[in-house]
C-alpha cells in the first residue's frame, strides 16, 4: 500500500489544530500545510531531494566537527600551552607538535647550570625545566611499554600543572606522579614504577599531543630519590645522571621578540639549540589553517552549489504548480503569501535533508571515530573531539544553513512565479 | 453589483508576434444580472472574462465594478478585492488535491485576515451542507465525483458571500446531469442571493437560459 507521508503529516497538523485549539491560526498554518501535502505527494522526488540535501549537509557537518575539533586541538596542543621558545641539547630531534608542550625523550642532555645563564637572557620571562626520560623497564601496570617520564620543577613549571583537569587537594610533593589525559589511572591510587610506589596526585587534559597526553609527570625530587633505582634498572643512561636537562621551556617577557632572544641564547648558551613557536610552529599552524580555510571555502562552495541545485529543481516544482498558484491568487492570495508557501516547502524540505544529513554524519564518526583519531594523529595531525554541546551546536547551525540555503534557492522561481497574473499561471500546462 | 468595461484590450505577445485576443469591448452587466457569454474557442471569451475578474491586466480599456476601477488598484488590494467581491469557477478542475473539500472550501475565508478561522470553517460547513456535500467535508478531491468537485467548488466561490460570480465554461468536463444540476445550481443562487453572474460557455441551450446573451467573435462583441 503506498503510503501518503504529507498527508499523515497534515492529518497530524489538523489533530493538533483541533486538539490544541490552534484553529485561530493564520492561512500561513494552512498554506505551510499544502506545503508539507506538496512534500508527500511526490515521494520518489522529495525523497531524491532529501537526498541530496543530506549528502551536502552531512559533508558539512562532519567537515565543520572535524575541522573545529582540529582547531580547537590545535588551540589547545598550541596555543595554550605557555611556552614560546623550547631549549634543547643541540643535535636533539624535536617533534614539533609537542615542541612548546614538553621536550622529546633523547639522549642528549644540558647541564642545568645553563638555566641560570638563561633565566639572565634579556626577554627570558620563565624557564621551565624538564627531563624527559623514556623507557620500557618501568615497570609501569606491570608491562614493558614504553613510557615516557617527564620530570619537572613545580615551582618554575608552566606548562604541565595548567593541564591539571582533576588533583588531589593539597599541593604535590615527594612520591608523587601525575598521569597524561590518555592514561586511566585512578586520581588518588597507587602506581608501581621502578618497584617503587607512587600517589596519582593528577590528572592532565587531554591535550592533543601523544608524548603529553600517555606521560607521568613527576617532580625533580621525586626523580631524585627514584634515580638509584632508575640507573639500576636501565643503566647509565645521560638523562639519569644528576644535574642534566632534556630542555628547558621559555616563555617571553611581553614586548621581547623571539628572534632576540633566540640570538641571545645562541649566543650566550654553548650546544644548544632554540625551538620557537615563531618558526616551526607558525609555519604548521599557518599551514593547517590553510587548510581549514581551503575546507571552510570547499564547504561555501558546496551550499552555493546545493542552493544552485535547488534553484533549479524548485524551477520544475513550481512551473508543475503553477495553476495551483494561480488559483490561490484568484482566491486572492497576496503575492508574498504565495512566496512564503513555497519557500516553507523548499525550508522544511532542505531542512529535513539537514537534520538526515547531520543524523548520517554522527552515524558515520561513530563508525570511524578510532581510525580517524589513529590517522589524523599519524599524520601529525593533534586531534581531540568536540564535546557534545559544540557537536549539537554545528547540528543546529547545519540544519539552519542548510534550510535557508533550500529557501534561497527557491527565492528566485519563487519570486518570478508570484509575479506572474493569475491568469497566466492558472493557463499553464502544469 | 454592476460591472462595466470600456474599450477593453488584450494582447498577448507570443515568439511569432503580438496576437490581439480582445479588441475593445464595452461592456455592462447590471446588478443582479444573469449574463452568458458564448463564442467560439479561440473568440477571446476567457480573456475577456478574466479581464473583468482581475486575473488578466488588459493592455488598454479599463473595468469597473461597482465604483472601483479595479486596474488602478495595487497588486495587493487587487487580491483583496478578489478574495472579498469575486467568486470564481473554472472550466477545469480546481480544488488544490492536497487538501481535504472543507479546507479547499475554507480557503477564500482563510485568506482574509479579518476572518476568523472558527466562524471560516463553521461557515465551509454551511456551504457544504447547501450543496448537499456534508458527508464529504473531510474526502479528498480525488475521493468524490466530478459533478460534486463542481459543486464543492461553487461552495468555495461564494465562501466569502460575493457579489460577483464569473464562471469560465463551468460546466465542459461534466456529463448531462451534472451539467444540468450546476445549472441548476446557478439559477437557484440567483434567486436567493443579490448576486451578478458572468458565465462563458459554448453551450448556447444553457446560455438561453439566462438573462442576456452576449455574443463574441474573433474579439468583439457581436450584436
Amino acid at each position: 500500500m503506498r503510503v501518503d507521508a504529507g498527508r499523515i503529516g497534515w492529518s497530524a497538523v489538523q489533530l493538533a489544530t483541533q486538539n490544541l485549539g490552534l484553529k485561530r491560526l493564520g492561512v500561513g498554518f494552512l498554506l505551510a500545510g499544502v506545503a508539507l501535502q506538496n512534500l508527500g505527494r511526490r515521494q520518489a522526488r522529495t525523497l531524491l531531494l532529501l537526498a541530496g540535501v543530506s549528502i551536502c549537509s552531512g559533508a558539512v557537518f562532519t567537515g565543520g566537527v572535524l575541522l573545529r575539533s582540529i582547531d580547537s586541538s590545535m588551540a589547545a596542543g598550541f596555543a595554550r600551552l605557555g611556552a614560546d621558545m623550547l631549549v634543547v641539547p643541540e643535535g636533539a630531534l624535536t617533534n614539533i607538535t609537542a615542541a612548546l608542550l614538553t621536550a622529546e625523550p633523547t639522549d642528549l642532555t644540558f647541564d642545568d647550570s645553563e638555566l641560570a645563564r638563561l633565566e639572565g637572557i634579556k626577554g627570558v620571562q620563565k624557564v621551565a625545566p624538564q627531563l624527559v626520560f623514556r623507557t620500557d623497564a618501568s615497570g609501569y601496570r606491570g608491562g614493558t611499554d614504553s613510557v615516557d617520564v617527564i620530570a619537572f620543577d613545580p615551582a618554575r613549571d608552566f606548562t604541565v600543572q595548567p593541564w591539571l583537569e582533576q588533583r588531589l587537594r593539597r599541593p604535590i610533593r615527594k612520591g608523587d606522579i601525575i598521569v597524561g589525559g590518555r592514561r586511566d589511572d585512578a586520581l588518588g591510587s597507587e602506581l608501581l614504577l621502578f618497584g617503587q610506589p607512587l600517589t596519582v596526585y593528577g590528572k592532565l587534559g587531554k591535550t592533543g599531543v601523544g608524548t603529553h597526553e600517555r606521560a607521568l609527570f613527576m617532580t625533580f625530587e621525586t626523580l631524585a630519590e627514584m634515580r638509584p633505582t632508575m640507573q639500576r634498572m636501565c643503566g647509565e643512561k645521560d638523562p639519569l645522571v644528576p644535574n642534566k636537562l632534556s630542555g628547558a621551556l621559555l616563555q617571553l617577557a611581553p614586548g621581547a621578540t623571539s628572534r632576540q632572544v633566540r640570538f641571545a641564547i645562541l649566543a650566550n648558551v654553548p650546544e644548544v639549540k632554540v625551538v620557537s613557536s615563531e618558526s616551526m610552529l607558525t609555519s604548521i599552524r599557518q599551514g593547517l589553517a590553510a587548510l581549514l580555510n581551503g575546507a571552510l571555502a570547499l564547504m561555501a562552495i558546496m551550499f552555493v552549489s546545493t542552493a544552485l541545485m535547488l534553484s533549479v529543481l524548485f524551477s520544475a516544482i513550481i512551473a508543475e504548480r503553477k495553476r495551483e498558484l494561480g488559483l490561490l491568487r484568484a482566491m486572492g492570495a497576496r503575492r508574498r503569501q504565495i512566496i512564503g508557501m513555497l519557500l516553507t516547502e523548499a525550508g522544511l524540505a532542505t531542512a529535513l535533508g539537514g537534520i538526515a544529513g547531520v543524523v548520517l554524519g554522527i552515524l558515520l564518526m561513530r563508525v570511524y571515530e578510532h581510525s580517524l583519531v589513529y590517522y589524523l594523529d599519524r599524520i601529525g595531525i593533534p586531534f581531540v573531539w568536540l564535546n557534545g554541546w559544540t557537536v549539537g551546536l554545528i547540528g543546529a547551525l547545519c540544519i539552519v544553513l542548510t534550510s535557508l540555503t533550500g529557501a534561497v534557492g527557491a527565492l528566485y522561481p519563487a519570486w518570478r512565479a508570484s509575479g506572474l497574473e493569475p491568469y497566466a499561471l492558472m493557463r499553464s500546462e502544469g | 453589483m454592476t460591472v462595466s468595461c470600456v474599450d477593453l484590450v488584450k494582447t498577448y505577445a507570443t515568439e511569432r508576434g503580438d496576437i490581439e485576443a480582445v479588441k475593445g469591448i464595452d461592456f455592462a452587466v447590471r446588478a443582479g444580472e444573469f449574463a452568458s457569454i458564448v463564442g467560439r474557442s479561440g473568440s477571446g471569451k476567457s480573456s475577456f472574462l478574466a479581464m473583468i475578474g482581475g486575473l488578466s491586466r488588459p493592455s488598454r480599456g479599463s473595468v469597473r465594478i461597482e465604483d472601483t476601477d479595479i486596474w488602478t488598484l495595487s497588486d495587493d488590494r487587487l487580491a483583496d478585492f478578489r478574495n472579498r467581491r469575486i467568486g470564481f469557477v473554472y472550466q477545469f478542475s480546481s480544488l488544490l488535491p492536497t487538501l481535504r473539500i472543507i479546507d479547499n472550501v475554507v480557503l477564500p475565508a482563510r485568506l482574509d485576515p479579518t476572518q476568523d478561522a472558527a466562524s471560516a470553517y463553521r461557515r465551509a460547513r454551511e456551504r457544504l451542507d447547501q450543496f448537499a456535500l456534508s458527508d464529504y467535508l473531510d474526502a479528498y478531491p480525488s475521493e468524490i465525483s466530478a459533478g460534486e468537485q463542481r459543486r464543492a467548488v461553487i461552495a468555495r466561490a461564494l465562501m466569502n458571500d460575493p457579489a460577483l460570480l464569473l464562471a469560465d465554461e463551468p460546466t465542459s468536463d461534466l456529463d448531462e446531469v451534472s451539467e444540468s444540476e450546476i445549472v441548476e445550481w446557478f439559477f437557484r443562487l440567483k434567486r436567493e442571493r443579490p448576486l451578478t453572474l458572468i458565465m462563458v460557455t459554448h453551450n448556447l441551450r444553457l446560455a438561453e437560459q439566462t438573462d442576456r446573451v452576449i455574443h463574441i467573435s474573433d474579439g468583439r462583441l457581436v450584436t
